[in-house]
């Protein structure tokens, strides 16, 4: 039994994300693993599958993946593949790619190419919120469920699914209430500390994942010293962070990371799954419409600022509910579809008086440290 | 004595390919003549016959920023804009058609959308709306999304399904995919119908779809007839000719330029005439090309006599759909739906029978390294073009280990002239002749037939 709880726990999962799911599988139970926030925790929970986020490792040197795919292409798929090739993941019973950009679209063919598991799946992600593509969507969910079906040794059942819709909705309120934390002045939770838990819930059964978040939550409200006031209060949007040493490297340099849009963070827990009566359609909406991601096209709205506020309107209200006074742009280099948003999103800011900082870094610690000098003078400039 | 001036761009070795030049040219200025007219006029990504066909049949004309970041780049005018959006924020590393368009585009917001006198090749009217396309990558709808940032009009995308090759033959998955774009494909009718407030003329639609056919069906004959040796057509004819097929294979004016260019390649097919004098190695070329300076292969042919048989899978017409699809089908949209899903996926069970993904980029050089005899495989990472630059360590990987075909690769960009090595690329070359001939005998003793 392990003894440390909350973020202590938090931590010790962080270092070896992937341990409990080797612990679960020499129990007898099933892995499956997912790329990006796009394949549903759900419908793999539903089928007694334990499903775990594949992530890359910042400090992995790239050797592998060097034979499989061009150094051009985005850094942090290009990790994935290559601790992947290394055996890191020669565990799961199921690998389900998606098409949520092209990183991932390409990584999940090649992977499927080379590393063979029981179960497969590509899963085709629409590119916009259209009523056609949510329908498609969910057509391409039940096929999902069908190839799981298969490898997973027990029968669907749309009560089991329901189940799992209400266990991840709770996961999600749970996650929320510990970003309210970070409201106050100042904030109770630092950046590294919920990229910790933000790592280990995506990489442990739910109900597991629920108890540590109950656990933080508790730690944390009852806590008298946290990160501490610095001089800036930041949001951090675009691509993924996975590595405390990113996060560090930014509180270092005197700044509260007090909220963030990343796919490991809010964007992957930030909204509920409807509880509809066919659990397929609130799962289609949820993960196609809700999550608010660049990958996703939504249609022209009226006036150009009227456009703006319907793609980016969250974010203005996130970083007024949590008292941002800067923005920090993570942009994975050849990160496309971040990458093509860093015009409009910095003037969407700016236009609202939030100062703005735009790096595009390398998915490599050992390339960190050269950027904290830009980190420092942000600092320095909004406080 | 005054050194001559190198020539950047390729000779080409067909008549027709020679001419070729001038469809795209005509795009730019019937453009330009409507929108002076006051006529509906839209950007458009080359979508795969999906949606353009569609918006030509309710009478809107099209220009193609793709293209014209080609254009741009093969007449070295292309760095101006590509600074010019870099310098609004969008990252260096971003596809370079892209960058372009939306240099051009910020300048042109600049220019009170007056088009400025210098722009290349006469430059793009502002449009109505955009059409983005999803088919292949995130640039084809993100880049025409971000230039709506500097002109108020609205943007579609046109969804194009990505299926795996294992999912591609589940039970019902195909006509999923199927119904999914034509139900898409209705959507855009009513949002052009809404925004030009005219009928669709489902009349022309059917015709423009019929002649888009024969188009194609001569296209894809000249590819059959390119098997040949020598070589009758290589890779800088065709992506010459490929500018009627991608952009305007509804007009009759192509139809009848590719009945043309069917004749010139056929009277070479029958009278054993190669492309280049004295073919002695034929090579297959992936994916895009480096627009500043096809005239590099042009000096490949001289000095090694090696002829480019086949390139650039994505640029080429699909074989004709089969019967047994069109059979009973009289939507023109859906016919226009299994027409562009068969291009992506005609080569679908070549990927299942390598036991590989994807289709796309990939298993279509499978095959054509045995239809066109290749000996090596000239693979061309692009620093701005992620998606045709993926796949390419994977092909390499599956041609050496299922074909025995070598592969070399030189770094580049389609439209980015600032990082492309000419010497580089003549040495590896060079070097690479010798592998060529080795993998020859390779095959030989293991019985492939080339």
């Amino acid at each position: 039994m392990n003894e440390l709880k909350g973020l202590a726990r938090a931590a010790q999962i962080y270092l070896d994300p992937q341990q409990r799911a080797r612990e679960l599988k020499a129990e007898g139970k099933k892995i499956a693993g997912y790329l990006c926030c796009y394949p549903p925790v759900e419908i793999m929970t539903a089928l007694g599958y334990v499903p775990i986020r594949i992530l890359g490792d910042m400090n992995e040197p790239i050797t592998e993946a060097d034979a499989y795919l061009p150094t051009v292409m985005c850094a942090f798929y290009r990790s994935i593949l290559d601790v992947a090739m290394k055996g890191r993941y020669d565990f799961l019973d199921a690998f389900i790619g998606a098409h949520a950009c092209d990183g991932a679209e390409r990584v999940s063919y090649i992977w499927r190419s080379y590393l063979k598991s029981p179960c497969s799946f590509y899963l085709d992600v629409p590119h916009s919120n259209h009523a056609a593509a949510i329908d498609f969507f969910k057509v391409q969910l039940n096929y999902l469920k069908d190839e799981l079906e298969k490898t997973s040794g027990c029968n669907f059942s749309q009560e089991a699914l329901r189940e799992a819709v209400k266990l991840y909705n709770k996961q999600r309120s749970l996650v929320r209430s510990l970003y309210k934390l970070n409201r106050q002045d100042p904030p109770l939770v630092s950046g590294s500390e919920m990229l910790q838990v933000m790592v280990s819930i995506m990489c442990i059964p739910a109900e597991e994942g629920n108890s540590l978040l109950e656990e933080v939550i508790e730690e944390v409200s009852n806590r008298s010293a946290g990160p501490g006031q610095k001089k800036g209060r930041i949001l951090i949007w675009g691509s993924l962070i996975d590595n405390i040493a990113m996060t560090k490297l930014i509180e270092d340099c005197g700044l509260n990371i007090v909220i963030d849009d990343t796919a490991i963070g809010t964007r992957s827990f930030w909204v509920d799954v409807d509880e509809t009566s066919d659990p397929f359609e609130g799962l289609a909406v949820r993960y196609l419409d809700k999550i608010v991601c660049p990958r996703t096209f939504r249609d022209t709205k009226g006036t150009r600022s009227e456009d703006l506020d319907n793609r980016f309107k969250y974010l203005k209200i996130m970083a007024k509910e949590w008292n941002v006074n800067g923005v920090y742009f993570n942009i994975i280099r050849n990160c496309d579809i971040h990458g093509y948003e860093i015009p409009e999103v910095r003037d969407y800011f700016e236009d609202i008086g939030i100062p703005v900082l735009v790096i595009e870094q390398d998915y490599s610690t050992t390339a960190l440290e050269p950027l904290r000098t830009r980190f420092q003078a942000f600092a320095e400039n909004i406080g | 004595m005054e050194q001559k001036k190198k020539k950047t761009s390729s000779a080409k070795t067909l008549q027709t390919a020679r001419e070729a030049g001038n469809f795209g040219k005509r795009i730019l200025a019937s453009a330009r003549l409507a929108a002076e007219e006051g006529k509906p006029v839209a950007w458009s990504m080359v979508d795969w016959w999906l949606g353009g066909t569609i918006a030509k049949a309710i009478g809107i004309e099209l220009c193609y920023p793709e293209n014209y970041g080609a254009f741009c780049a093969a007449v070295r005018k292309a760095e101006p804009f590509l600074d010019y959006a870099e310098n609004d924020g969008v990252p260096n590393t971003t596809c370079g058609y892209a960058r372009n368009g939306i240099g051009y585009t910020r300048r042109l917001k600049e220019n009170n959308f007056i088009i400025p006198e210098d722009a290349p090749g006469g430059g793009m009217p502002k449009p109505l709306f955009l059409l983005g396309c999803g088919a292949v990558c995130d640039a084809r709808y993100k880049w025409f999304q971000s230039m709506g940032r500097y002109m108020d009009v609205p943007v579609w995308t046109l969804e194009f399904p990505q299926t795996g090759v294992a999912e591609f033959f589940m039970p019902g998955y195909k006509e999923e995919n199927i119904k999914f774009m034509v139900r898409e494909l209705r959507s855009f009718v009513e949002f052009l119908e809404k925004l030009t407030g005219r009928k669709m003329d489902w009349d022309n639609l059917s015709e423009r779809l019929d002649t888009t056919f024969k188009t194609h069906e001569l296209a894809h004959k000249v590819d059959l007839l390119r098997k040949s040796v020598p070589s009758p057509a290589v890779n800088t004819d065709f992506w010459a000719i490929m500018i009627p097929h991608l952009y305007l294979p509804d007009d009759k004016e192509a139809l009848a330029f590719y009945q043309r260019v069917y004749e010139e390649v056929k009277y070479k097919v029958d009278n054993k005439i190669g492309a280049i004098p004295n073919e002695k190695y034929r090579m297959a070329f992936a994916e895009l090309p480096p627009w500043h300076t096809l005239g590099i292969f042009d000096e490949f042919a001289a000095k090694h006599g090696i002829a480019f048989a086949i390139e650039s899978w994505n640029y080429h017409a699909p074989s004709p759909l089969p019967e047994s699809e069109r059979e009973g089908v009289n939507d023109p949209l859906e016919l226009i739906a299994r027409y562009s899903f068969h291009k992506f996926n005609e080569y679908t069970p070549t990927a299942q029978l390598n036991c590989m993904d994807p289709t796309i980029f990939t298993a279509p050089y499978l095959k054509w390294v045995e239809d066109y005899r290749i000996d090596g495989l000239f693979c061309h990472p692009l620093l701005s073009c992620r998606p045709a630059t993926y796949t390419l360590m994977h092909l390499r990987n599956l041609l050496m280990e299922k074909c025995k075909v070598p592969s070399v690769v030189v770094e580049g960009d389609i439209v980015d002239l600032r990082v492309f090595n000419e010497e580089e690329a003549h040495v590896k070359i060079e070097a690479f002749i010798e592998t060529m001939d080795h993998y020859r005998e390779i095959r030989k003793k293991e019985g492939f037939e080339w």
